[in-house]
């Protein structure tokens, strides 16, 4: 049975691999991107310069890089997940020291003149390590507390680094992908009811001990409304706009919002607020289905996958993508604070597209390679 | 071990069954963003649209066109003139000096503008735009226009500018306008007009409500910083009415001019038949011109605190104890209580003992015994001591409001004072405390707690002079040159009465021992005029008749009244000179020039419409003509 997995996905040529990536998923990719093209559009008034031309451009290349991806073997994958992860700590761990300082945040590394953030590094390293971990952690160790406490380290680290940054989005990215590997893996539901149970206990207690400015802190960060012309501007604009467009929405450049400079960001942070108002409920539903889809396509192939490192890799690539939507999503519609988390494939920048897309690509790679065995021997040594 | 097929499809099921609850908590969290949506988007989208309009729409006020004065002959007293201005929305400080550096290199600023923008930018609305400057030239304006695009914010536009052809001259009448003053905003839209300027005194005050017109609005889509896209729709602004006051500007200056030799004083003319004040006189003047354009904090300051505050206008503002001019309001008081007869002989030595005070006639040796008649044509202070004492504080009191003093009138002038007019009600009111009858005497001779202004004793002496309940005002009563002729309500005084009262005062000016005699015209067929002097106390300690040797600030204020041709009445006539010495010394010549100008350059009579007003023949007015 092994043997027959083996060679038949051996035997698989690159233009078979190829042929076997989703289309549907790529369709709802290439959908996604053509919604971020059209927004930005608008939002130039009417041009392609300067946004909406490089972010289909961009598109474009990165799912060249995304079939590309396809064709990289299972294993080199899982042989590269930890020295990836390491570079990636190291970098961020550097960023403190060496970073570049924009917006009152440290998140740049500049290397030879390129500039990069290595948290977007780190945002696949930690999903590679985890699923290789959980490849090679002999099943019936999972919840065994030893072997909980090393995944929770390897997300622990990682997260406080980009806390002191401060990147808030990018931390409760890892904590959120982290957790939701453990979980899928199948550690054991005593722990998730136990973390909830604690935080339950220790949050009143954390709040007693404060001071009362910091609470203050905390209060503004939770209620920006409390603040209208500072943190609250935006999100109240964002309310506004949202509204105001109604269940058809103003129409295509038509919306007051955001041609008129009121909606903040609206090319990148808040670009579902500037869609949502030209294009309505409507619109937003339509937008939100997509992202189902999308989602729901990678979950069919985690399920259909037979190695636990791909299932892991393709369900991360999922939960990334989803927890990108939801902070994005909740944020402009004033759920939760201002984090500064783009929406996947629609707002423009470069970083997140060529992220979100290398975790796509290692997803397809993943399922085109579903059907071959991982034996966890083949990993004798975790570091 | 691991690696088993059976363990692998073990851990395999675990997987799908947690993917599974994974994939149902996204539903689930993509159903609460649904429903967000649907809560912004379709239950609240009514709550939020006009919000975003709101933001979008920028309603600007348009300031009217304020309403022009005139006077009774149609001459321009306050006009506009345009005035280029530039302003801009209020940005960041450092925005805002970028863009003031500008403006200031087409259109030069001073350091003050430039921290008077900043200030004022800090504390108005996103919205209200803030001037910058005022009075620029065309060519200043077409630069800037052109640089708009790279200033934000930046709009130039045309207001009014208030004139005052006549300036010093019609200072007082006029009064002059100013921008809304912070505390005094309220509710009123029209006063967040953007440079909407409101009268602040004289008709520009009394009139504003008529003057002031009704603002337009003009609507803009904006973009969040404020500047303009493009213009929606606009609602003309609709100007002030015209406003034709009664005075007469020539006949003003004459009289004006005459005063200039006083430090202090204020004449008021007034038309008997119509109440309509002809001359509002009050010197030191000030000009109005320099008060709307261009007021520094400084200038404004020198005005204010300048020697004899010329922006006081005494004419109306300025208190006075009538003093004898008051003897009039005892006399028909005592007369109407039936206190004194006309022949009743009260005698003068000179003082008055009441409650071991002693109260001195101005008149050293006394006036001996005088009846009533040769008591107010004398003017003795003993004789009117009696009367008040015989009829108390609230008879005379009614009387002088009766006769028109104590009060303010809806007359189209503002910052009228009101004056006192003591009784006992007044005196608990004022002072808790109850009326001294001692008080009441110097009260009869309108001194005390009384005080009155010009305007009030020419009104008093149109009263007397014609028996009916005269009203002044300063705006005519038609517009269409038709004057109406209000026959305002008699006053119910016994004509008996108020013939002995004009007797008197037709002695005063015309008889031996009459107080008036400076005020009597020269020639045999000249105009008889009634009057009365009043010569009032500043300090207790002053002499009573003006010594020269008197420190200027400590002399007595002088008084006439007077009204003619005293038989067929036309003008009433009140003088003040404050600290002039004596009544009959300093106001009665005063008001004897002013009666010429009126006689030579008869203001009615210039005006055709004015005609209809005389009640009796031309020939009646002047002696000579007869």
């Amino acid at each position: 049975m092994r043997h027959w997995y083996a060679s038949e996905a051996s035997s698989q040529s690159s233009a078979e691999k190829i042929w076997r990536a989703n289309w549907i998923l790529i369709l709802v990719l290439a959908t996604l991107a053509a919604i971020g093209t059209m927004t930005l559009y608008s939002v130039s008034e009417g041009s392609f310069y300067p946004w909406a031309e490089r972010h289909g451009l961009r598109f474009v290349i990165a799912i060249g890089m995304v079939l590309a991806m396809v064709l990289i073997p299972i294993r080199l994958s899982l042989k590269a997940a930890n020295p990836i992860y390491f570079v990636a700590l190291a970098l961020v761990a550097l960023v403190p020291f060496a970073g570049v300082e924009a917006l009152g945040a440290r998140r740049w590394l500049s290397i030879a003149g390129l500039q990069f953030q290595p948290t977007e590094l780190m945002k696949l390293g930690l999903l590679l390590a985890l699923a290789r971990y959980y490849t090679w952690l002999p099943s019936e160790k999972v919840s065994q507390p030893l072997w909980v406490a090393v995944p929770l380290a390897m997300i622990a680290v990682p997260v406080l680094f980009t806390l002191r940054q401060p990147d808030l989005g990018s931390a409760v990215l890892f904590g959120v992908v982290g957790l939701a590997l453990m979980f899928l893996a199948g550690v054991s539901y005593l722990y998730f009811a136990g973390a909830v149970a604690l935080g339950g206990i220790a949050a009143p207690l954390v709040w007693t001990s404060l001071h009362d400015y910091q609470r203050r802190r905390v209060e503004v960060f939770l209620n920006p409304e409390s603040d209208p012309l500072g943190a609250g501007y935006h999100i109240t604009q964002s309310k506004i706009a949202l509204g105001s467009g109604g269940f058809t929405g103003k129409g295509f450049m038509q919306g007051t919002q955001s041609q008129l400079d009121f909606l903040p960001e609206k090319h990148t942070d808040f670009i579902f607020t500037m869609f949502s108002e030209e294009w309505g409920f409507v619109g937003a539903m339509a937008l939100l289905a997509l992202y189902i889809v999308l989602l729901a396509t990678l979950g069919s192939m985690a399920l259909r996958c037979r190695n636990i490192f791909g299932r892991l890799l393709i369900a991360g690539t999922a939960v990334t993508i989803f927890v990108y939507v939801v902070i994005n999503v909740a944020m402009v519609t004033g759920l939760v604070p201002v984090v500064g988390v783009p929406l996947p494939f629609v707002s423009y920048g470069g970083t997140s597209m060529m992220t979100l897309m290398a975790a796509i690509g290692l997803a397809l790679s993943a399922n085109a390679h579903g059907r071959e065995r991982i034996d966890a021997q083949e990993l004798r040594v975790f570091f | 071990m691991s690696g088993n097929p059976e363990d692998d499809d073990g851990q395999s099921r675990i997987f799908n069954r947690r993917a599974l609850l994974l994939g149902g908590g996204q539903l689930a969290a993509f159903s609460v963003l649904g429903g967000r949506l649907y809560q912004l988007q379709v239950m609240q989208g009514s709550r939020y649209a006009p919000l975003a309009d709101d933001n979008r729409i920028s309603v600007r006020g348009l300031a009217p066109r304020r309403g022009r004065i005139f006077d009774r002959t149609g001459l321009v007293i306050a006009d506009n003139r345009e005035s280029f201005r530039v302003s801009v929305l209020p940005a960041s400080p450092a925005e805002l000096r970028r863009i003031l550096d500008i403006i200031n290199r087409i259109a030069p600023l001073s350091s003050d503008d430039i921290e008077r923008v900043l200030a004022k930018a800090k504390t108005s609305s996103r919205s209200r735009p803030v001037i910058v400057a005022k009075d620029l030239t065309f060519d200043q304006v077409a630069a800037i226009n052109l640089l708009i695009p790279k200033l934000p914010g930046v709009e130039t536009d045309i207001s009014h500018v208030r004139v005052y052809g006549y300036g010093q001259t019609i200072g007082h009448v006029a009064g002059y306008v100013g921008s809304v003053d912070r505390p005094a905003l309220d509710d009123d839209p029209f006063l967040k007009l953007p440079g909407v300027q409101i009268g602040k005194a004289g008709v520009e005050l009394g009139m504003d409500a008529d003057l002031r017109g009704k603002g337009g609005t003009r609507r803009f889509e904006v973009d969040a910083r404020g500047r303009i896209v493009r213009s929606l729709d606009e609602v003309e602004p609709s100007p002030g009415g015209d406003i034709a006051t009664t005075i007469d500007i020539k006949l003003q200056a004459k009289v004006l001019d005459r005063m200039r030799s006083e430090p202090r004083a204020a004449v008021v003319v007034i038309d008997v038949a119509t109440g309509e004040v002809v001359v509002l006189a009050s010197v030191p003047t000030f000009d109005p011109n320099e008060l709307v354009t261009k007021v520094t904090e400084e200038s404004w300051k020198k005005l204010q605190t300048a020697e004899h505050n010329p922006l006081l206008n005494r004419a109306i503002g300025g208190l006075y104890p009538p003093g004898s001019t008051f003897k009039m309001v005892t006399a028909l008081a005592a007369l109407e209580a039936g206190a004194v007869t006309l022949d009743e002989r009260i005698s003068c030595r000179g003082s008055y003992e009441y409650a071991d005070t002693t109260y001195r006639c101005w008149k050293r040796g006394g006036h001996g015994r005088s009846d009533f008649s040769r008591a107010l044509r004398e003017s003795c202070d003993v004789y009117f001591y009696e009367l008040a004492q015989r009829i108390g504080i609230d008879r005379i009191a009614s009387m002088a409001r009766r006769l028109g003093l104590g009060q303010t009138y809806a007359s189209g002038i503002g910052l009228q004072k009101q004056g006192i007019i003591p009784d006992t009600n007044w005196k608990r009111v004022t002072y808790g405390q109850g009326w001294f009858r001692g008080e009441t005497i110097l009260a009869g001779i309108g001194q005390g707690y009384v005080l009155t202004t010009p305007l009030q004793l020419a009104v008093m002496t149109a009263r007397l002079a014609t028996g009916r309940a005269v009203v002044p005002t300063l705006v005519r009563r038609a517009t269409d040159g038709q004057p109406e002729n209000p026959l305002f309500p008699a006053l119910d005084i016994k004509a008996e009465w108020m013939d002995a009262v004009r007797r008197a005062m037709v002695g005063v000016v015309n008889e031996v021992g009459g107080t008036g005699g400076n005020a009597s015209l020269e020639g045999s067929n000249a105009v008889i005029i009634a009057g009365k002097t009043g010569t009032s106390q500043v300090r207790s300690s002053a002499a009573i008749d003006g010594d020269s040797e008197v420190a200027w600030e400590h002399r007595d204020h002088a008084l006439f009244v007077s009204y003619f041709p005293a038989s067929s009445p036309r003008y009433a006539v009140a003088a003040v000179v404050e600290h002039g010495g004596g009544g009959g010394s300093a106001a009665a010549p005063l008001v004897r020039d002013v009666i010429s100008m009126l006689l030579e350059d008869d203001p009615i009579a210039r005006s055709a419409s004015a005609q209809e007003a005389l009640r009796s023949p031309p020939a009646d007015f002047v002696r000579r003509e007869r």
